[in-house]
């Protein structure tokens, strides 16, 4: 067993060896959820999509994106414009259009459901498209919006999250090792109450709205009859949209958090940054592109001098050897020791050989028997014809 | 609790107490009138404001106009042109337009008979069904042919073709729309509903060819003229007190004031300053519309279904065209499409006082709860009174009183003190129950009487028998107590109990029925407040004599007779068309208030007047052994 580990880890030292210092993470994933049903919340589903939209934008793949929508707006006979969504009255950009995956839809965007996505308790008929498949290298932009409360989250028509089970689903997160770090945001009334309860490392959280406040719909489409889009999440996209245009963005966390106007939100946002290790400055230094998109660091360490490669690659080979004769060294010793208790080897020796002949009987013994049977069916065959005859 | 009984027997026994509940009635009443009277201030309505968050009125662009204007002005020569036209061939015309518009056409014809008149028509309606929406909700549009006041319904009608072929052009509708021509505002409207619903009778209302699902809400027009108006006046009353939904009439005034620039009025206050009398003469008026039950356009029929509706009436002389009434009615129609379930968040009891400003049931209804109240602790107080251990003859309660407190204290004086004053006073003389119950059940089951009498009498005898009802009516209470006295010649204990049982009723009645229609409570427990006072008295003094010619006059101007004569002549009609309207909200719409009138109120008033004219026995035989012995003692 021993030496299995052993042998394992150059592969792994060589891995680490391999990683870019840079990016702690090795996947991005993104989880939208739009919590509310009925036609008049048509502008939580534009949120949603127009994130979603963001993200695809920004390089994570649909693969990597966890889609919740409890409504099909595109499709509601209210709707004017059958088959689109849009967010804004422009309608410039159907968010609907050719390309979407939509992984929960309906009733399947539950709490239960939500939760089991975050900690992965899914059965294993769960397709893989429906599962939040991250590792401990992963980051995580966790999205959601419908309408809240103080400490909870409206889902649908009859059940809500609390702030208390969304921290213990994050805390599960953590002790499964399923994120490297979190940026949670969530667009509701009294949204900052939701991430008030989170205890596990690693996440950054933003919200609209302190407790006691509304958050607001940002404006209204006269043809389609409703507001198209809340204005927190207007002004993130905003600021995502005109700032941080190609995957090579360099704008920080920071700079979002910045671009936050009280005067245009009309509710006061807010953002927890204690739970991340080096706090609010660390928080803020951390490129959008490590949440909002997917990791692109691999050509900056393609840079890297030739020769100091394969110096590398040569040192390593060396440490490969090096480690193949320690582990040699110690098998040999673990075969002194067991010398020493021999009756034990012996035991276990024997145990095999008298397993091999114990294999061999039965193996007659199975033999006799099936032959036993074929010849007693085919008595029965036979005296059976004979009596029909 | 020992504590709490003793101090409840201490009560029982103070003679104060007993002097208080008449006081404490009428401060009950006063009370109630007071409470109605400042409801219109400020503080204690409340702005109006949409409570279902699915509606989202006005927030679309309306469209209906342009090109659909000529549509509009060609049906109005083709109605025009159908204006003396019998209704069959009304309908012909109305089926070839909304065919043309692509819509399923059925008809349906119905035959009412009410004091002995027959009222016929023919209602004609299209279905729109939605495009992409399941049949399982419908919104209606609906026309009357010819309004409440007869006229026809000019812009009407052509307005509701117009915007059929409109909205069929539309693909976002969740629900079907039925448009719905009815040939009057009140029978038609109520044989499509019932049928719509299978409540009708077959075969004199024929059932419907065509349906959808379930009825959210319907929208009346009502626009008998055809030049340009000035606002919007709602009418929102259904039979019998109903009401529809607030949220459908805030919708409306919110689509008409907020998004069409359209005023909005109610109850006919063609103007309204916002002022406490303005505010108080629309709320009383309502109140009255309520109270009568009647229909108040063709939405009324609806609402019994519990289908929240209106009607729309332009009024006045102004700017606004047909076209911002039909884009008001679209507007509505989105907002009602946009509905997920049935209207039920907003209040379905509310009185109105202005088109934005109500006062909510849970404010105004202790106003009639304690005019209610003031029978109930006047039939306790009876009660508890005719159980008192009879001494001499009761002239006044002050006496009473004063002579049961001295027989007490003989009675004490005579042997051991305090045993025997407990015993005397705790003692519960024997209620003497058969003649009051028989009484009292009699006059309820007399009600019935009038009831039937109006409601099946042929139209051209119903003054007749009206007035003659009238005369027998005021002469009925003397002739009744008369024969009473002169049958079983009741005991002051029994009159007690009469009154008690009478209040009691009225008590219990008008408390339930606050609940379903408040005005009519409110008005009947307001005019039967007097009966709460009569008492009957043996008194041969001048002056009981002019009290009871008096009382008797307040009596004969409260009775239910003569306040429908005084409304009758207050509102400019004639008895007879009082009474057949009546009649026929009886026979057609199932409008219950001659039931509360004939069977509540009658009763109580008869009752009353029994009282007023009675003469209690003296219980002499009783009194005299009672009174010797006082005597001796003394």
């Amino acid at each position: 067993m021993k030496l299995d580990i052993l042998f394992q880890l150059p592969v792994a030292l060589a891995l680490l060896a391999s990683m870019p210092v840079a990016a702690e993470h090795t996947s991005n994933w993104a989880v939208l959820v739009s919590t509310s049903r009925f036609w008049f919340n048509y502008r939580h589903l534009a949120n949603v999509l127009s994130l979603y939209r963001t993200v695809k934008r920004l390089g994570i793949p649909d693969s990597q994106i966890i889609l919740m929508l409890p409504d099909d707006m595109a499709c509601n006979p209210r709707n004017a414009f059958p088959g689109t969504v849009y967010s804004n009255a422009d309608r410039a950009v159907d968010l609907y259009g050719d390309n979407i995956e939509v992984d929960y839809r309906g009733y399947e965007v539950t709490v239960e459901n939500f939760i089991r996505l975050l900690t992965d308790r899914v059965g294993e008929e769960m397709p893989r498209s429906k599962r939040l498949l991250t590792d401990d290298r992963s980051n995580i932009l966790v999205y959601m919006t419908g309408h809240g409360g103080n400490e909870f989250l409206k889902f649908q028509d009859a059940e809500e999250i609390s702030a208390f089970d969304l921290a213990d689903a994050f805390e599960q997160m953590w002790e499964k090792k399923r994120y490297h770090e979190i940026l949670f945001m969530i667009d509701t009334c009294q949204a900052n109450t939701m991430y008030s309860k989170f205890y596990s490392p690693n996440i950054i959280a933003t919200g609209s709205s302190e407790i006691d406040q509304s958050s607001y719909s940002h404006h209204a489409d006269n043809d389609v009859g409703v507001a198209v889009i809340d204005r927190y999440t207007y002004y993130n996209l905003d600021f995502l949209e005109t700032h941080v245009r190609e995957p090579s963005s360099k704008k920080t966390l920071g700079d979002l958090f910045d671009s936050y106007d009280e005067a245009k939100i009309h509710s006061h946002p807010g953002i927890r940054w204690d739970l991340f290790p080096g706090g609010e400055q660390g928080g803020r230094d951390r490129l959008l592109m490590d949440f909002f998109g997917n990791v692109q660091n691999v050509e900056v360490n393609s840079v890297v001098n030739d020769t100091e490669w394969k110096e590398d690659l040569l040192a390593l080979g060396k440490k490969i050897a090096e480690l193949r004769e320690r582990a040699e060294a110690d098998e040999a010793a673990e075969r002194n020791v067991s010398t020493a208790e021999p009756l034990l080897k012996n035991h276990s020796s024997q145990r095999i050989r008298a397993a091999k002949v114990e294999i061999d009987g039965k193996w007659w013994e199975k033999k006799a028997i099936g032959a036993w049977t074929l010849a007693g069916c085919s008595l029965v065959w036979l005296a059976a014809t004979y009596m029909e005859s | 609790m020992a504590s709490l009984l003793s101090s409840g027997v201490l009560l029982r026994r103070n003679p104060h107490i007993l002097k208080l509940p008449p006081y404490l009635s009428f401060l009950c009443v006063l009370i109630g009138v007071a409470w109605l009277l400042v409801l219109p201030l400020d503080n204690y309505s409340r702005n109006t404001y949409i409570s279902e968050n699915a509606l989202l009125p006005g927030q679309v662009h309306t469209y209906f106009a342009g090109s659909d204007q000529n549509v509009f002005r060609g049906y109005k020569r083709e109605i025009d042109a159908l204006e003396d036209k019998p209704n069959i061939e009304v309908n012909d015309k109305l089926e070839e337009i909304l065919k043309a518009s692509g819509l399923k056409v059925a008809r349906q014809s119905y035959e009412y008979k009410s004091a002995g008149q027959t009222y016929t028509g023919e209602n004609i309606y299209a279905i729109l069904h939605a495009p992409r929406g399941d049949a399982t909700e419908a919104i209606v549009l609906v026309a009357a042919w010819k309004n409440m006041e007869g006229k026809l319904n000019r812009s009407g009608i052509p307005l509701i073709l117009t915007l059929a072929r409109y909205f069929k052009r539309w693909s976002l509708w969740s629900k079907d729309i039925i448009f719905l021509v009815t040939a009057d505002s009140t029978a038609g409207p109520q044989a499509w509903v019932d049928a719509y619903h299978d409540t009708h009778q077959s075969p004199a209302i024929d059932s419907l060819p065509l349906k959808s699902g379930a009825l959210q809400g319907a929208i009346v027009i009502d626009y008998p003229f055809d030049h340009r108006f000035h606002s919007l006046h709602i009418a929102y009353d259904g039979i019998n007190g109903q009401l529809p939904n607030l949220d459908l009439l805030n919708t409306v005034v919110s689509i008409a004031s907020g998004q069409m620039g359209i005023g909005v009025s109610l109850q006919q206050m063609w103007q309204h300053s916002d002022s406490y009398q303005d505010r108080l003469q629309t709320m009383l008026r309502g109140m009255m519309n309520q109270g009568l039950g009647h229909a108040s356009g063709p939405h009324s029929s609806f609402i019994p279904y519990h289908v929240d509706a209106i009607t729309l009436q332009p009024f006045g002389d102004g700017w606004q065209d047909e076209m911002a009434m039909g884009r008001v009615i679209e507007s509505t129609f989105r907002s009602l499409n946009n509905l997920l379930e049935h209207l039920h968040q907003s209040f379905f009891f509310y009185l109105l006082m202005q088109a934005n400003r109500f006062v909510s049931i849970g404010t105004y209804l202790p106003s009639a709860m304690l005019v209610a109240v003031n029978f109930t602790i006047m039939a306790i107080f009876l009660w508890v009174k005719s159980g008192y251990p009879q001494s001499t003859n009761s002239k006044t309660p002050s006496t009473v009183e004063a002579e049961e407190k001295t027989s007490q204290l003989n009675s004490s004086q005579k042997g051991n003190a305090k045993v025997i004053t407990a015993e005397e006073s705790s003692a519960v003389r024997e209620r003497e129950l058969l003649l009051p119950l028989a009484v009292v059940a009699g006059s309820q089951f007399l009600g019935v009487l009038p009831l039937y009498i109006f409601n099946h009498t042929p139209q051209n005898m119903l003054t007749p028998v009206f007035v003659s009802f009238a005369v027998a009516n005021n002469a009925l209470p003397y002739i009744l107590s008369r024969t009473l006295t002169h049958l079983f010649n009741p005991t002051t204990q029994q009159y007690q109990l009469i009154k008690s049982f009478s209040l009691l009723l009225l008590g219990l009645f008008l408390s339930s029925l606050a609940t379903l229609n408040f005005s009519l409570a409110f008005l009947v427990g307001l005019l039967a407040t007097p009966l709460t006072y009569i008492y009957p008295t043996s008194s041969t003094s001048a002056l009981s004599y002019v009290l009871k010619a008096v009382l008797a006059l307040v009596l004969s101007v409260i009775a239910p007779t003569a306040v429908l004569v005084a409304a009758s002549w207050s509102w400019g009609l004639s008895i007879e068309k009082v009474l057949t309207q009546a009649a026929y909200g009886w026979d057609v719409w199932g409008m219950n208030t001659q039931v509360v009138v004939w069977c509540v109120w009658w009763p109580a008033w008869i009752v009353g007047g029994v009282l007023l004219f009675g003469r209690p026995r003296e219980e002499t035989t009783k009194l005299n052994e009672r009174g010797q012995e006082s005597k001796a003692v003394i």
